[in-house]
């Protein structure tokens, strides 16, 4: 056996030192592996052979083929089943699966959701009750408006999709409430974080919405992210007159007022992690990267 | 994007083993809303001011301190529902007092809705149009709103100018006057039917 003076290697070990005293790699020295592809046994006749590919009688031998999708004579398939215009796109289609106010109540009254924290999707899915899956088009929550009438929690909120009277339910009772896009690999890290951390892969910074969601996260009215503040700002005063409340003056809690006004960066994933670092559970430890190009593209 | 490949070396940033306040980034990128809206005051605490109703216009804010909302049962069917909860929504207010109407307008809505106000002068405006309060309050206000406004527009009188007031003068005189002839030509008719007499 291959050896450094008397120590036998075995393994790892010796496979290395096979490599040091090998010569260089090149054509010449290397060969596929046996049946890696297969000859050709009777190269000769110009398409291949005896029958060049052609079988036996039939209409295949005899050139004359059936067009496709042709089933000998009763109605085909393609034919048979009509096209729906309504089902156009359904495989891209997003889907939001919902949750009431209600629902959201009961979490906060039991204790399930911490109101001194922003809530976001992370913080939902950390309840454990509600499960998101990105890989079946899924791309966040949506609030839903049962319970309207009973919400009493004062929360800062980011989902993906809420109507007026939600809004309104939730700016009425002293709250802020938000609408924000995550595509499919933020949504994976988001809805367990501690799985993502585990992988060691760094965060990923937040792609920006599809063509046909811009607008909807640009409008002030949807409390988009991507919407101007001072409009929203007059959205929140317009809405409070259509629903009937005195709009609540965030100002006057100090203490709270911080939590509320918190909101991600449009690129961010996490509360208080930029994207780009790499979270070590097991020492407790974040790195971040040093390097201009790399600091530049998770800024960009 | 393998950071293990760079040979940048990694900056130990946080080694903390609780987590607190403190560890708020505040990560900027080039997308962030004071790059997106550069001359915005990012604030959406600002409260605005409210609209004022002067020179006799409705400015459309109904100020919620100055009308009394109640909610009651509905009425209809629905079982457990419609019995236990207040779901209808009555926004009240008194009329003759309610100075965030102005004073032209105040008096014309009173006009047009006198069976619908109480006894002691208010205006009662109802909706259980939803199975929601909230729904049904935004319906009410809506009504309101829409009855004031319609209110206002009938008091505005539209400027009309010299050329359409003599046009106008013109239409209404040739109908008249094709009204005359008409009504002379079935005189005729009507006379042709009967028989001759010895003066005519």
């Amino acid at each position: 056996m291959a050896g450094v003076g008397n120590r036998v290697l075995a393994g790892t070990d010796r496979a290395l030192d096979l490599l040091r005293e090998l010569p260089r790699l090149s054509l010449s020295n290397i060969r596929s592996n046996p049946k890696a592809f297969k000859r050709n046994k009777r190269g000769r006749g110009q398409h291949g052979g005896k029958k060049h590919g052609a079988g036996n009688k039939g209409s295949g031998q005899r050139q004359n083929f059936m067009r496709l999708g042709y089933e000998t004579g009763n109605n085909p398939f393609y034919l048979r089943v009509p096209k729906e215009p309504y089902y156009k796109g359904h495989h891209i289609r997003r889907e939001y699966p919902p949750i009431s106010l209600m629902q959201l109540q009961t979490l906060i009254d039991t204790g399930r959701l911490d109101t001194s924290k922003p809530i976001d999707l992370t913080a939902l899915c950390n309840t454990k009750l509600f499960q998101l899956s990105p890989f079946e088009n899924q791309y966040g929550f949506q609030l839903t408006d049962e319970g309207l009438d009973n919400f009493k929690g004062r929360i800062n909120i980011e989902v993906q999709y809420a109507p007026e009277q939600v809004i309104a339910a939730i700016e009425k009772n002293g709250g802020v409430i938000t609408t924000a896009f995550y595509d499919a690999p933020s949504l994976i890290a988001m809805r367990d974080p501690m799985k993502f951390f585990a992988s060691g892969t760094p965060i990923p910074k937040r792609q920006m919405p599809p063509e046909n969601a811009v607008e909807y996260y640009t409008d002030p009215k949807n409390r988009g992210y991507l919407a101007d503040p001072d409009l929203v700002a007059l959205e929140r005063f317009k809405l409070a007159q259509k629903y009937g409340y005195e709009l609540p003056d965030l100002k006057k809690d100090p203490e709270l007022l911080p939590m509320m006004l918190e909101r991600k960066d449009p690129r961010q994933i996490f509360f208080g992690l930029n994207p780009g670092w790499l979270v070590n559970l097991k020492d407790k430890k974040i790195f971040e990267p040093e390097d201009e190009q790399l600091l530049e593209y998770y800024r960009s | 994007m393998d950071l293990r490949n760079f040979c940048c070396l990694r900056r130990l940033l946080i080694s903390s083993t609780s987590c607190s306040r403190a560890y708020l980034s505040g990560f900027k990128s080039n997308l962030s809303l004071d790059k997106l809206y550069p001359t915005s005051r990012l604030d959406i605490t600002t409260i605005p001011k409210a609209p004022e109703s002067k020179d006799g216009k409705f400015s459309g804010y109904i100020p919620m301190d100055k009308i009394q909302v109640n909610y009651v049962r509905s009425g209809g069917p629905g079982g457990q529902n419609v019995n236990c909860v207040s779901t209808k929504t009555e926004v009240r207010f008194h009329l003759a007092s309610a100075d965030w109407i102005p004073e032209p307008i105040r008096v014309k809505l009173a006009e047009r809705v006198k069976n619908q106000i109480s006894k002691e002068g208010y205006f009662i405006v109802k909706s259980e149009r939803t199975r929601s309060q909230q729904l049904n309050l935004a319906d009410t206000l809506d009504k309101l709103r829409n009855l004031i406004h319609s209110v206002a527009q009938s008091l505005v009188v539209p400027e009309v100018s010299e050329e359409t007031l003599e046009r106008q003068r013109r239409l209404r005189e040739r109908a008249a006057r094709e009204r005359l002839k008409e009504k002379r030509a079935h005189s005729m008719t009507k006379q042709g039917r009967q028989s001759p007499t010895l003066d005519s």
